[in-house]
């Protein structure tokens, strides 16, 4: 956590803040939905208040917030109340894990008549050695929100999302965790750190023992592994539950699937936990295949520099490094919110054992796939011929 | 930073609980759940031994533990899910009529 | 008292409660969620102990498939019927008895251990085993593939053999797979 009172304060700040980022920004992702549908569907969508509708998400969250509380009278109280709050939690704790900006380092300096110092900041929650297991697991943990909603309801369209999302979730996270592996592979490590500072430059890579270099490209874990990237953005729609993978609540079959019986604040408890996935699922997949923070062919250092020939301090150039990265990774990550959005309103919806088929016998044979020949040439290329 | 006997009276404690409810519990799903519980002690202990003595040895074997442990769950719940089905029926007296 | 030790105990003080609470309440659904809670702290105390892959897996595979798996089980079953917990007859009535006592033999085995400090095991060699380098997932990983490939072929084995059975056994007529 770190060696005294004001690093681990602000390492403790630093946790609720970017708890605090995420929920922020659900808000301005129901905005985009609604806007981003009405765009799809020729629509204008909410524009009567505010300029532009944006200030409907404060009407949205009044209203949320004002709404009658109502628990159905056979509910499980205690898990009726909880499986909101679950729902919040993985997703929270996952995005602390990814490495948000350029690490900020601090030089010693005097306040209260102490030497503080010297500090380096991660620009992330926590750094966990194993980061992509730790958020797998975590992630993985969501199931129990979707079926405690369901079973504590006590009602039938919600215990049947709630059975539907878990088998969905279980089948899929075999898919996932399998399409990560061959990126696991190229970059050799767990850490999303490690994984994010091998993707600067161009695009070079080992052929047989010659290093080549290709210097119009950048450095990004997309060029050695399309495949995978295609199944893990195919296998994160069907882990938050979206279109065309939204079999849990669908509205046709199933009313609103697991949370029908949930409204107010405990049914935006739910959107915060369904849109904190995709944030998380967006991340991971800037963070694998599109070079996390990185700027392209632009290096942290030469970012630093130019900060430092401006007359800033050398904390002041690291802090200022740290915001603009930050700003290239939130804009890597529009982009993916915004297929989530596209894809919700332009795709129908899988039928029930079109959608386990395509889990077990289509996406795990080509992952399991992806996996082997990666194992193979990664092991080739590494090695030398002579 | 809590020694190793620390972590082995835990495990002990955990593992006693699991054995009680493997004893006392009719449910045999809930005795299939005593069952992993008593495995994540022993997994417990195994991953104190390995920290204390600076061997990755313990871990393997927790890792084996799990893939086992995973396996026999399925297995379980298929077979409970099998029984259930046909006889509506899930205590483990009943299962000892089952001859034949 | 150290910041690792309170959390030890936070840990363990709550690994225990919801352990008990597994075995105690009567409704299996309730049951099943204790024992997730139990694995997700144990999980940190994996964390502490520095077997962060295993602490990982143990959140991925156990509390998030095998527990999920029974949670959904139990929740098919439609278990409202469920009003008492244990099971009745005089063998398990000496089973009661037996259990419970063997379970007060070692938490006062692990009293009085703490107390005459028979249990604490060489504690220069476990204050030695703090400096020691801890393993990393790096090291588990060549153990793993070199000296136990053999072991960890076989468990591929078991798993594909579990497999096979698994859907043999739960495998019943009609639904949308149905072919005749």
């Amino acid at each position: 956590m770190g060696t005294d009172i004001l690093e681990i304060s602000i390492n403790f700040a630093k946790m609720v803040a970017i708890f605090l980022l995420m929920v922020q920004l659900v808000p301005l992702l129901v905005w985009v939905e609604r806007r981003g549908s009405a765009l799809i569907q020729n629509r204008l969508g909410p524009n009567r208040v505010g300029p532009l509708g944006l200030t409907q998400l404060l009407a949205d969250a009044v209203k949320f917030l004002t709404k009658e509380e109502f628990v159905p009278a056979k509910s499980h109280r205690f898990l009726f109340y909880l499986a909101p709050i679950v729902a919040l939690l993985p997703a929270a704790v996952a995005f602390n894990a990814i490495p948000l900006s350029h690490p900020i380092e601090v030089e010693a300096f005097e306040w209260l008549g102490h030497t503080w110092g010297p500090y380096t900041f991660l620009f992330q929650g926590y750094e966990i050695g194993i980061g992509i297991v730790f958020v797998l697991g975590v992630s993985s943990l969501a199931a129990y929100a979707l079926l405690l909603a369901g079973w504590a309801s006590d009602n039938k369209y919600s215990l049947i999302g709630a059975l539907r999302a878990s088998a969905q979730m279980i089948s899929y996270e075999l898919a996932l965790g399998l399409s990560i592996v061959g990126i696991l592979l190229v970059f050799n490590t767990f850490s999303f750190s490690e994984m994010v500072s091998q993707q600067v430059g161009p695009l070079s890579f080992m052929f047989f023992g010659q290093e080549v270099s290709i210097p119009f490209l950048p450095n990004w874990g997309i060029f050695f592994q399309p495949l995978g990237a295609i199944l893990l953005l195919a296998a994160v729609f069907a882990e938050t539950n979206r279109l065309p993978f939204d079999l849990p609540e669908a509205e046709a079959e199933l009313v609103a699937g697991y949370h029908t019986e949930y409204g107010g604040i405990k049914m935006n408890m739910f959107y915060i936990g369904e849109y904190g996935h995709m944030l998380v699922a967006s991340a991971l997949m800037v963070t694998f295949y599109f070079g996390g923070y990185h700027i392209p062919f632009i290096t942290p250092d030469q970012i630093n520099e130019f900060f430092s020939g401006r007359g800033h301090g050398a904390t002041q150039a690291s802090l200022l490094t740290a915001l603009v990265l930050h700003l290239s990774f939130f804009a890597k990550i529009a982009v993916f919110l915004w297929v989530f959005v596209w894809v919700r309103w332009t795709l129908p919806r899988f039928r029930y054992d079109q959608l386990m088929d395509l889990g077990w016998k289509t996406m795990l044979p080509w992952a399991l796939a992806n996996t082997i020949i990666t194992a193979i040439l990664v092991l080739m290329m590494r090695s030398s011929w002579s | 930073m809590p020694g190793i006997e620390h972590y082995l009276i835990l495990s002990a404690l955990l593992f006693g609980l699991g054995m009680v409810g493997v004893m006392v519990r009719k449910n045999v799903i809930v005795i299939l759940m005593s069952i992993e519980l008593m495995l994540n002690a022993v997994n417990l202990s195994f991953v104190a031994f390995s920290h204390f003595n600076a061997d990755v040895k313990g871990q393997v074997m927790v890792f084996f533990v799990m893939t086992v442990a995973a396996a026999e769950a399925g297995v379980g719940l298929a077979l409970a899910v099998a029984v259930y089905k046909k006889f509506k029926e899930l205590n483990i007296r009943f299962f000892e009529q089952l001859r034949g | 008292m150290e910041m690792s030790s309170i959390l030890f105990y936070l840990l363990a003080a709550a690994t225990l409660f919801f352990g008990f609470r597994t075995i105690t309440v009567a409704n299996p659904i309730f049951s099943a969620l204790n024992l997730a809670l139990t694995m997700i702290t144990l999980a940190g105390i994996f964390f502490m102990l520095d077997a962060y892959f295993i602490a990982g897996v143990q959140l991925a595979v156990y509390a998030g498939a095998v527990m999920v798996l029974f949670v959904m089980v139990l929740m098919l079953f439609d278990l409202s019927g469920e009003a008492r917990a244990f099971s009745r007859g005089m063998m398990s009535g000496i089973l009661k008895v037996g259990g419970v006592s063997l379970f007060g033999i070692i938490v006062i085995a692990t009293i009085m251990g703490s107390f005459s400090n028979i249990l604490v095991i060489d504690s220069g060699e476990a204050a030695a085993g703090q400096a020691l380098v801890q393993p990393t997932t790096r090291d588990l990983a060549v153990v793993l593939f070199s000296r136990y490939l053999l072991a960890f072929e076989l468990l591929g084995l078991l798993l594909l053999v579990v497999a096979v059975g698994v859907v043999a056994v739960s495998r019943i007529k009609g639904g949308t797979h149905a072919r005749d």
